[in-house]
């Protein structure tokens, strides 16, 4: 029958369990795991899930996103060319490029302003995804600190030159006509995991 | 009355007058047939092969831009056959394009871009490497050429041949090794280069102006009417009104400008941009002067006018206003307060009567005949000599000037408001920035400039309208006012 609603009866009240003291037995029970994991854990027996961090290292993945990176050409310069891709599919708007005419006509176009503000970053990688040319990367550092607000805008020389980055990371895509190169960089990707490592000491 | 041919087009029967091409009718019709070399302004050339139709009873395809339509013919463009000769046009036009649309400014508003998805060959069968050409040229004052992105449609060189004459430009070479140059040491030095940009179906041209400043595709773009000289031009100016930032301006076809716009009226889109403009007034009735809110500079210019006598103010008009202003300025001041002292602000070193046959007239002002309208209408004269001298020499104890919203076309700009130096109070309506490098101006207003506001010119082919303003952006819009705006904020406070 449509719009009628069985409702159980409430339990008969002829235990003394269910006349109200038997909660005493189950908080008696709880109680019993929580002070013998505890007991287990002060004297060793059990491995504790959490971190002393920053003292103890934490363990993320190689592959984590984290604190952008710019990479580099093989001759060193920055390998942006500002086509302001990542910039339009940015759903934070945190991109901020200013372009230019580079002083030699085999670039052309580059950044002279290349500005992340990380505070509105929400770490999306579409900025990854939309870059032609492996320009801009998210790299494993996942820990990031400052106390006034221009620590938080990461300039282009500190996305593409920070000390962490040792002498910066080549792209992998390259103008194969203009500068041949190999495809390969294993530089890159050694750097890459000292990155990952550096965050981990 | 001129004869007109019926044919059939996709099935539909259109009729156009005799002698149209295929494109031309089919562009009427809003049938889309993909072309490059093909331009409305320009001779036809039919070289890139690219807007294939079928025509029952022909063997072949044929190119619509170079085919008349005739009574009865029967025109396909979106048959299989058809469809498949765009593709491979594209694919050829292809071959030896570098694709480097990342740093290109064409991006966004390219016709490869645009035709690669619409009726594009998305796999290339191209496996050889592509032929390598110059890139980034210096060209000329307004343009850099890159040879490799050119599909050599030819339609900057029947530009230089057909509408500037100079044939600056030309096709060297042959084949794949075919490109797009200048005679050896010659430049392009004409007022027109930037339209070389417009035309441009790829990014071969690009102008120096614009190059790398924006990607196209974070602009809008509203129609106004070029400042610039009388001829009126019709153009979209493009820009970013969250920023209240513009970028360039381009011309609209209409048929005072055909096509085309001259390379000074490109640049009348800077002094509206943040830096170097006022946006904030400036009031100096007592004491020193110091920036302060519109509403409040106005208050103190209303309490000085209505201190004043009718004897001792004059007005300096610039004739680079909207009609609309100059009715409104002209009713208050000489109708309703009675002022007799009215002034143009005129350059002296002018030659109004210049004309260069394309475009660019002598006359640096929108508005002259405008003004010249507006003074009639109050009963004054129309006096186009130079005045300062005589309005220093008046003695006026209140002078409004509604400074040249161009300062650029107003060479003796700075000398002619030095004259003004030994009067007591001189308000000045302006939008250029450096007003307050001149000890003599007591008083400014920001002004809206001609992108901002509503209004009409009175040009050299009559009428000429703004009518889609660029919405008030930022904090640096926020104080900017247009003439009778603060006519009408004056009139309340008296």
């Amino acid at each position: 029958m449509a719009g009628v609603i069985k409702v159980a009866s409430p339990p008969e009240d002829n235990n003394l369990f269910q006349k109200g003291y038997g909660y005493i037995s189950t908080i008696s029970q709880g109680m019993w795991k929580t002070w013998s994991i505890f007991w287990e854990q002060i004297t060793g027996k059990e491995k504790t899930n959490t971190l002393e961090w920053p003292e103890a290292p934490a363990n993320y993945s190689d592959r984590f996103k984290g604190k952008h990176f710019l990479t580099r050409r093989p001759d060193g310069q920055v390998r942006c060319t500002a086509c302001f891709l990542c910039a339009t599919h940015c759903p934070a708007d945190c991109i901020h490029i200013e372009a230019g005419q580079h002083p030699t006509n085999e670039i052309e176009k580059y950044p002279v302003r290349f500005e992340i503000d990380i505070l509105r970053c929400v770490f999306c990688g579409f900025c990854e995804e939309a870059c032609p040319v492996d320009a801009i990367r998210l790299g494993p550092e996942y820990a990031m600190t400052g106390n006034y607000g221009e620590k938080w805008v990461y300039t282009k020389d500190y996305l593409a030159d920070r000390t962490q980055l040792q002498g910066g990371i080549t792209s992998v895509k390259d103008e194969q006509e203009k500068h041949p190169t190999t495809d390969h960089h294993p530089n890159g990707e050694e750097k890459i995991k000292a990155l990952a490592r550096h965050m981990q000491h | 009355m001129s004869e007109t041919v019926t044919f059939k087009l996709n099935g539909k029967d259109v009729s156009v007058p005799k002698g149209w091409t295929v494109m031309k009718a089919a562009a009427k019709e809003g049938v889309e047939i993909p072309h490059f070399c093909y331009h409305e302004g320009l001779s036809i050339a039919g070289v890139c092969r690219f807007c294939m139709v079928k025509v029952e009873g022909r063997p072949k395809l044929e190119i619509a831009c170079n085919l008349q339509a005739t009574e009865g013919m029967v025109v396909s463009t979106t048959e299989d056959e058809v469809k498949e000769a765009h593709k491979w046009a594209l694919e050829f036009h292809l071959i030896n394009h570098p694709l480097d649309c990342p740093i290109c400014d064409q991006a966004g508003e390219c016709s490869l871009q645009d035709y690669y998805m619409s009726v594009g060959k998305y796999e290339s069968e191209m496996t050889r490497p592509k032929v390598l050409k110059p890139k980034a040229l210096d060209v000329g004052d307004q343009l850099v050429l890159d040879t490799e992105r050119c599909i050599l449609c030819s339609r900057c060189v029947r530009f230089e041949e057909e509408i500037t004459k100079t044939d600056a430009l030309g096709i060297f070479n042959r084949g794949d090794r075919a490109t797009i140059g200048t005679y050896p040491d010659k430049r392009l030095e004409h007022n027109y280069q930037t339209n070389l940009v417009d035309i441009c179906p790829v990014g071969a041209f690009t102008s120096k102006d614009f190059r790398f400043k924006q990607r196209v595709w974070f602009l809008k773009d509203k129609k106004a009417i070029c400042p610039g000289c009388s001829t009126g031009c019709e153009v979209d100016v493009y820009g970013k009104p969250e920023d209240s930032h513009y970028y360039r301006i381009k011309p609209r076809h209409s048929e005072v400008n055909g096509h085309w716009m001259c390379d000074k009226g490109r640049y009348y889109y800077d002094h509206m941009n943040p830096v170097g403009r006022l946006r904030k007034a400036i009031s100096g009735i007592e004491g020193s002067r110091k920036f302060v809110d519109t509403d409040e500079a106005i208050a103190d210019l209303a309490r000085k006018i209505s201190n004043s006598s009718v004897s001792d103010m004059a007005l300096l008009v610039s004739p680079q206003y909207t009609n609309e202003e100059y009715a409104a300025l002209l009713e208050f001041f000489v109708t309703q307060m009675g002022v007799k002292n009215v002034y143009q602000w005129r350059e002296p070193t002018e030659s109004t009567e210049d004309f260069d046959g394309i475009l660019y007239r002598g006359d640096h002002n929108a508005n002259t005949a405008g003004l010249a309208a507006a003074l009639k209408a109050v009963g004054l004269e129309n006096n186009i000599e130079n005045q300062f001298d005589d309005l220093a020499k008046s003695g006026a104890k209140l002078v409004v000037a509604l400074a040249p919203e161009l300062s650029s076309t107003y060479p003796s700009l700075k000398e002619q408001i030095n004259k003004l130096e030994e009067l007591p109070f001189v308000s000045m309506w302006t939008i250029d920035g450096k007003v307050f490098e001149y000890p003599g101006i007591n008083h400014a207003i920001p002004m809206k400039g001609f992108a901002e506001k509503k209004g009409s010119f009175i040009g050299h082919s009559g009428v000429r309208k703004l009518e889609q303003p660029f919405p008030a952006g930022n904090e640096h819009a926020r104080d900017l006012v247009e003439t009778v705006e603060a006519l009408t904020k004056v009139m309340a406070h008296l």
